[in-house]
């Protein structure tokens, strides 16, 4: 799989974690921020083809990359990977242009299905 | 503290253990914390904000919290590293959401995690809570939630007088 995942989390176990599953679905070229400045920088660095966040990060939350890449006119495949899952939440993360939703904590499994899904696409 | 502001960190401390560690978790009897000494050596503490505020400890021993680490990260770190602090942190980042979601009626808010390492140290919950100890054991040893909440005090401004 030749998709460039760049995976944003402020803890460097989950970010292990989802690169673990990323592998184990067939992406092997992944880029890691630790928060979503940083991955907005990656971001417009260029070549990202999936990204993978987390909501809550210091500096610039997963929420808030969310909406600067899609102010960009990017139509970049966008993954949320957090602890919140109020619905009301869910609504926000939806507006703001998220693609796909999996709360934590997860099982290998269930992150593993939903990675194979954008292996396959 | 109310009962039905505990049980949701009972059933998200058992959840992330089950799900993230492959860990069941038994249940020990609740307490109140008279002191402010967690019960063991490394601490996850993370604060929550909103109709209620307080803090969330998640205290595990040395050798649980480098177990914990080694399960999620499928490699053993080298003694209590970084690895191990950001692991604990997480867990803590993870009890405090799910508990969070279960509580909606109070729109709370989590905050970062920190990590406090080291024998004895101390932790000051808000003055105005006194906090519950839920004990749990594991296959990888003891674990102990501290969660202190209490109904945030709305303070009304005062009417302004016309001139």
């Amino acid at each position: 799989m030749s998709t460039k995942v760049l995976v944003v989390d402020d803890s460097g176990t989950m970010r292990k974690i989802v690169i673990r599953a990323l592998n184990a679905a067939g992406f092997r070229d992944t880029v890691e921020a630790g928060d979503g400045a940083e991955a907005l920088r990656v971001f417009q660095g260029g070549d990202v083809g999936l990204i993978l966040t987390d909501w809550n990060m210091p500096n610039k939350s997963g929420l808030d990359l969310t909406r600067d890449v899609r102010a960009l006119g990017s139509k970049v495949p966008i993954f949320m990977i957090t602890t919140e899952a109020e619905k009301g939440r869910v609504v926000e993360a939806i507006q703001a242009g998220i693609t796909d939703y999996l709360t934590k904590p997860f099982t290998q499994d269930a992150l593993q299905a939903k990675l194979e899904k954008y292996a396959k696409a | 503290m109310k009962v039905e502001l505990v049980n949701p960190f009972i059933h998200a401390t058992t959840s992330v253990f089950r799900t993230m560690l492959g860990c069941e978790l038994t249940r020990g009897q609740p307490s109140l914390k008279t002191n402010h000494v967690p019960e063991y050596e490394v601490s996850g503490l993370i604060g929550l904000t909103g109709k209620c505020q307080g803090m969330v400890v998640v205290s595990l021993g040395r050798d649980t919290a480098i177990a914990a680490t080694e399960i999620m990260l499928s490699e053993r770190p080298d003694g209590l590293n970084c690895e191990v602090v950001d692991a604990v942190g997480e867990i803590a980042n993870m009890i405090a959401g799910a508990a969070k979601s279960q509580l909606e009626q109070f729109q709370l808010s989590v905050g970062l995690p920190s990590v406090i390492c080291g024998k004895n140290h101390s932790i000051g919950f808000p003055s105005n809570c006194t906090p519950i100890m839920l004990p749990f054991d594991s296959m990888i040893g003891p674990v102990c939630v501290e969660v202190g909440l209490s109904e945030a005090v709305t303070v009304r401004q005062p009417a302004l007088a016309a001139t």
